[in-house]
């Protein structure tokens, strides 16, 4: 017996060093693929460019790209028009995959376990990509396209996306505004509130939380269903992951600051806050306790997914949230439009709130926010490199693959009037926003880089909601009367902002985004996100707010944020 | 054992090996295939002890002892999850097998045969749904416009719909719950089975004796069943630790995490979300470990006990 | 005596009222779900976000079943599913039943040693890191084959078939091999035949498994959408909405408000998922019942 068991236990190490030896050589070969596929692009670098010439003629080779985005989306059809129109043209045809059913973490992990990426990544976790060597360097092929390098980002904005290894891995898509901008909604975070609520109470001033739920507790008692008997909700709130900002900063708006995420910068002194422990930060949650344990708010809020709530919001019987506009407004907005809850008056407006009435308030930023923790990134698996960057370059600086991915095909889905300007029939734009046209036709490819702001034309919008003619157009009546009630032209105006540009360091989130766990502030990061997400509810649900409050700053100072604030004021100080 | 052993040696002569050629060779190819599948990972259980990296493989990577381990006994997560897979697990086993029971008992006493069936094959049914499945309807179930929150309101135990996800205390109910609706039909099958081996003389002289139903059942019918029943709960014993995944992985949710997470859920938030293999290893050895100590323990027990044995 | 007869004929009474109200309930609990679910499905959506709607649609639309079956993922799912379900139980059945027939012959060498090599497998496993680090190693992720090949022995279902094996009588065995029959062919023209019960009852475990599984998919197959199963696509469905008003495809016609939402999509896409094992699994009561009494009570 005593044997066999040894010779059974050798036959293990045998075949275990067997392993060992073939993970290894796995990962030898992954390795050397990677060093081919980079000296093939320093060699393929000049053929991509004689390449860009026969296109025009011949028809172009499609590649088929697969793209994992760590954020919910729909899924386009693999016979999408334009997707096809845009791989007849440009030979890239993108296959994208969104989150579900898991977390960002976990959907992340799970690449990296099986060691097999898609060609393009978008995740929450860069930097866990970087390393476990995912992701091939792009400084090479950014400096080969130098237009699209100097109109993207300025030489800081590229640094700052550098990695502690120098290379630059990601690029993030978002936030660049062209030529003159046309900003007409509020992309960012506010109270909203529909503006049937409004229109009932008159249009009346609303300048700070306890106006805010006043009016909605009048509507709901005057109002407890919508005309077909669904019950109305005063306010609810998503707290599902990290998209717990529906919760968690409204504390630093309503103290009059901007959305630095993570922390309150004092502009004078350049000195970090903490909003969490903020007197703002109390007083809202006192408010939200009161208005909890009176029944106004929804008690699904604190375990509803982010799809739930969307489903709950796009019924249009809730009343009023806290959220940024692009988390709801494209899915809620296309839905309302669809089944007539615009023309009664279910779109959102946003509010300004703040603490105190007759404070600045700077819920809307104005210039363009850089994030360097996220974006667009290639893996070490991706079937041509070259190619595959050179398509974010195209998706840049090709204002025909831009209009083609936001406004559509001329003539289908917009007209061109005599003076060259872009609109849409009322028909188009009910079926611009019908989700089965989307998935056959639209193609947006929302994750790779786009532009806001004016087009290379000087005339239109580089997005349709961005079109000054084509948002009053789009607008139902209840939000035009609205508007013009306060007399604004757009959201904007509504939620009236202080006009100011703010400092190179904004926003504070992307660097605290980039914390690992591997110095003290980042350990506190994490704890400090875990404590909120548990005690935030239940903060909320308490029946003694006090005591509640109470616990929750203690569990919270245990956390030490005074690391991770004290590595934040670092980041700032190399600003000063 | 031993004599066992030395009885087969004798018999191993190449005639025989000739014969069993055919025998031999499927033995051999399951036993390869076994060792891939079964026993290789084993090997891994190295990572345990290192800090693994996956570009230096199981024989670069840096012993540290054991660390990892220090690591998961230190951390508070992993303290719950131990608690709450064992309670939920426990709580879990006691309530699916005396709704088995139960429902087995009584449906033995039903009279006729077509609603006995008919009860019978309806039971089945959930066990044939996948835990998706059953957690999604679940979650309808008790969403506030399901029917639970509908009756508690229609019969005004409550004046307010209540989610009931957001307590940390319904939740190993539910979960409970979850399990009996899924299972109690399954599991009464082997009941019914051992039932109907019960000897019907007996019923008939208690009869005569003038024993009521329920007299019946408690000194006949359980006592006639009480071997199943302990070698199945002993057998699910060695199981507890696992019945820990997917239910509560599909329910939980951030407010629940406390009670729900599991240490199957740690080994996934460590070991893929975090990319520690390591640890994720190292949690998956301790759950190994102590479900064996569990299975090895109540087979002693029932050896005691006099009943039968797993192995 | 008399006096005696009556009482518990009254206890009697009583006992078979309490019983038939607990089995009443109990099929209402068992049922009701499942019926709501199949009457949610059949309902128009936005109407069934309002709630109260029991065992029947109260605005009836088929829109929801359309629209499931139009999802490019959920049919490929289905496919797949379907495939991994004929194919995994085919071979699971071959290599068990094969590895049931070795163990449970008398003369068999290593009958003890094999059969404890696999009880053993029944309580120590690797753990998910290490199994996943081998799949990968084997280059079994990313590939449909993780479905099959990992599952194909199972120490329980080879336990069930040698039992069973063990009881057919040895006489039939003996007299072929004096005919000469060779080991193969006795396990194929004698003891394959007089196991079809066992072999329907593991070829219903097996099957079931796969129909059911999701986590695999999850896992291994996270990017390969090509190798998707049904359940994974239910399961993605009942946490997101984007997904499905995404790929809710040519079904709605244009222009016609989209009366789905997520509530009867997950209900519809539910029913799709459950109905071939509701349908066929009242015609094999006999075999899991048969299979679960010799794999629960005798081993």
């Amino acid at each position: 017996m005593k044997k066999k068991v040894i010779s059974m236990l050798l036959a293990f190490t045998m075949v275990a060093s067997i392993l060992a030896g073939c993970g290894g050589k796995d990962t030898g070969a992954a390795a050397d693929t990677g060093t081919d596929t980079n000296s093939e692009s320093s060699s393929s670098g000049e053929e991509s460019s004689g390449a860009q010439t026969d296109a025009a003629d011949g028809p172009v080779e499609v590649t088929d790209f697969t793209m994992f985005i760590t954020m919910p989306g729909s899924e386009i059809n693999s016979d999408n028009e334009i997707a096809q129109m845009i791989a007849d043209k440009w030979g890239v045809k993108i296959k994208e995959t969104w989150l579900t059913g898991q977390t960002a973490a976990e959907a992340t992990g799970t690449l990296i376990a099986s060691g097999e990426y898609p060609d393009f990544v978008d995740t929450d976790d860069m930097s866990q990509l970087v390393d476990a060597e995912a992701l091939i360097p792009l400084d090479d092929y950014i400096d080969q396209y130098p237009e699209f390098r100097d109109t993207w980002f300025t030489k800081e904005e590229w640094d700052k996306f550098r990695q502690p290894d120098g290379h630059i891995y990601w690029i993030n898509p978002f936030g660049n505004t062209m030529g003159e901008s046309t900003t007409t909604t509020h992309n960012d975070e506010a109270f909203w509130i529909q503006v049937r609520v409004l229109e009932w109470a008159g249009y009346p001033d609303i300048q700070t939380l306890d106006d805010y739920f006043k009016v909605l507790e009048d509507y709901i008692a005057a109002n407890p269903t919508m005309e077909d008997g669904t019950q109305n909700i005063a306010y609810t709130i998503l707290c599902e992951d990290w998209r717990y900002f529906c919760l968690e900063n409204a504390g630093q708006f309503l103290a009059g600051y901007p959305n630095d995420g993570s922390v309150l910068v004092d502009k004078e002194t350049l000195t970090i806050g903490d909003y969490n422990t903020s007197e703002d930060t109390k007083k809202y949650l006192q408010k939200l306790n009161e208005e909890y344990n009176k029944g106004f708010v929804d008690p699904e809020s604190f375990t509803q997914t982010y799809d739930e709530y969307i489903a709950k919001l796009s019924t249009g019987r809730v009343l009023g949230m806290v959220d940024q506009w692009w988390n709801f407004a494209y899915t809620v907005n296309d839905v309302f439009k669809q089944q007539g809850l615009d023309a009664k008056g279910c779109n959102y407006v946003p509010l300004g709130l703040t603490t105190e009435a007759g404070m600045e308030n700077r819920w809307h930023t104005f210039d363009d926010t850089v994030n360097q923790a996220s974006g667009v990134a290639i893996s070490v698996d991706c079937k041509d490199p070259d190619k595959a960057f050179k398509f974010l370059v195209d998706c840049a600086m090709d204002q025909e693959l831009h209009d083609l991915r936001y406004w559509g095909v001329e003539g289908v889905d917009y007209q061109v009037d005599e003076n060259g300007l872009f609109y849409r029939t009322d028909e188009q734009r009910m079926q611009w926003a019908d989700t089965s046209y989307q998935a056959s036709h639209r193609c947006q490819y929302s994750y790779l880089p786009q532009w806001g702001g004016t087009s290379r034309d000087g005339k239109n919008a580089n997005k349709p909601e961005e079109q000054p003619s084509e948002f009053q157009s789009d607008m139902a009546q209840p939000l035009k009367d609205c508007l013009a009630a306060y007399g604004a032209d757009n959201y904007v105006d509504l939620i009236g902002s202080v006009v100011e540009t703010n400092g190179p360091w904004f926003p504070m989130y992307s660097f605290s985004n980039n914390f690992t766990t591997e110095t003290p502030g980042g350990v506190a990061w994490t704890k400090m996100g875990e404590v909120k997400h548990e005690y935030l509810p239940k903060v909320v649900m308490a029946s003694d707010f006090d005591a509640a409050w109470e616990e929750y700053m203690e569990v919270y100072s245990s956390c030490k944020p005074e690391d991770f604030l004290g590595e934040m004021q670092e980041i700032l100080d190399t600003f000063k | 054992m031993a004599r066992v052993k030395a009885k087969q040696d004798r018999k191993i002569t190449w005639k025989e090996i000739k014969r069993q050629k055919s025998l031999l060779i499927v033995a051999f190819f399951v036993t390869v295939y076994g060792i891939i599948f079964y026993y290789l990972p084993l090997a891994g259980w190295l990572m345990a002890f290192q800090n693994f990296k996956p570009k230096s493989g199981l024989l670069g990577s840096k012993f540290v002892g054991l660390d990892k381990f220090k690591f998961l006994f230190e951390d508070a997560t992993f303290i719950r999850a131990i608690r709450n897979t064992f309670c939920m697990g426990a709580l879990n086993l006691l309530t699916t097998t005396v709704m088995a029971i139960l429902f087995a008992v009584l449906l033995n006493e039903i009279r006729s045969k077509i609603a006995k069936k008919t009860v019978q094959t309806i039971s089945y049914l959930p066990h044939f749904l996948s835990w998706i499945i059953v957690t999604g309807i679940l979650h309808d179930a008790l969403s506030s416009t399901g029917i639970i929150n509908d009756l508690l309101l229609r019969f005004g135990v409550i004046d307010q719909a209540i989610n009931f996800f957001a307590y940390p205390k319904f939740f190993w109910p539910i979960v409970a719950f979850a399990n009996c609706w899924k299972e109690t039909g399954w599991n009464a099958i082997i009941y019914l089975a051992a039932i109907t081996a019960i000897d019907p003389c007996l019923y008939e002289a208690a009869s005569i004796d003038g024993a009521s139903r329920l007299q019946k059942i408690r000194y006949i019918t359980l006592p006639g069943i009480k071997p199943t029943i302990m070698i199945l709960l002993l057998m699910n014993v060695g199981n507890v630790l696992n019945a820990g995944f997917e239910v509560q992985y599909l329910l939980g949710n951030g407010l629940v995490q406390k009670v729900s997470q599991t240490i199957d859920i740690y080994v996934l938030n460590w070991g893929i979300s975090q990319n520690d293999f390591s640890l994720g290893t190292a949690a998956g050895i301790f759950k190994s470990v102590v479900s064996i100590a569990l299975i090895v323990v109540c087979n002693q027990m029932a050896k005691r006990a006099g009943e039968e044995r797993l192995f | 005596m008399g006096k005696n007869k009556v009482k518990s004929s009254l206890e009697s009474k009583i006992f078979t009222i309490i019983n038939v109200v607990f089995m009443v309930s109990f099929v209402v609990v068992t049922l009701y779900p499942v019926l709501n679910t199949v009457a949610i499905s059949f309902n128009d959506g936005i109407d069934a976000v309002r709630g109260g709607i029991y065992l029947w649609p109260r605005k009836f639309a088929l829109k929801n079943y359309q629209t499931v079956l139009a999802m490019e993922n959920l049919v490929t799912g289905a496919k797949v599913t379907v495939a991994r379900t004929v194919l995994g139980t085919a071979s699971a059945l071959v290599v068990n039943a094969l590895l049931a027939y070795v163990v449970s012959r008398k003369r068999f060498l290593f009958k003890s040693q094999l059969s404890l090599f696999w009880v053993i497998t029944m309580y120590v496993n690797g753990g998910l890191i290490p199994v996943f680090l081998l799949y990968r190693n084997l280059g079994l992720t990313g590939t449909f084959w993780v479905y099959v090949v990992p599952g194909m022995v199972s120490a329980w279902n080879m336990l069930v078939l040698r039992t069973y094996m063990l009881g057919l009588p040895d006489s039939l065995e003996e007299s072929a091999q004096l005919d000469g029959a060779g080991y193969m062919t006795i396990f194929v023209k004698i003891i394959s035949p007089l196991c079809k019960p066992v072999y329907a009852t593991v070829v219903l475990f097996v099957a079931v498994g796969q129909w059911n599984s999701w986590f695999d998919a999850m896992l291994y197959n996270r990017m390969k959408t090509e190798y998707t199963t049904l359940q994974y696509e239910l399961m993605k469905l009942l946490s997101s909405v984007m997904q499905q008003s995404g790929s809710a495809a040519a079904a709605s016609e244009r222009g016609a408000a989209a009366a789905i939402t997520p509530l009867t999509i997950r209900a519809a896409a539910t029913v799709v998922t459950m109905l071939p094992i509701i349908c066929l699994y009242p015609f094999l009561q006999r075999y899991f019942v048969t299979g679960l009494t010799i794999g629960g009570v005798k081993e």
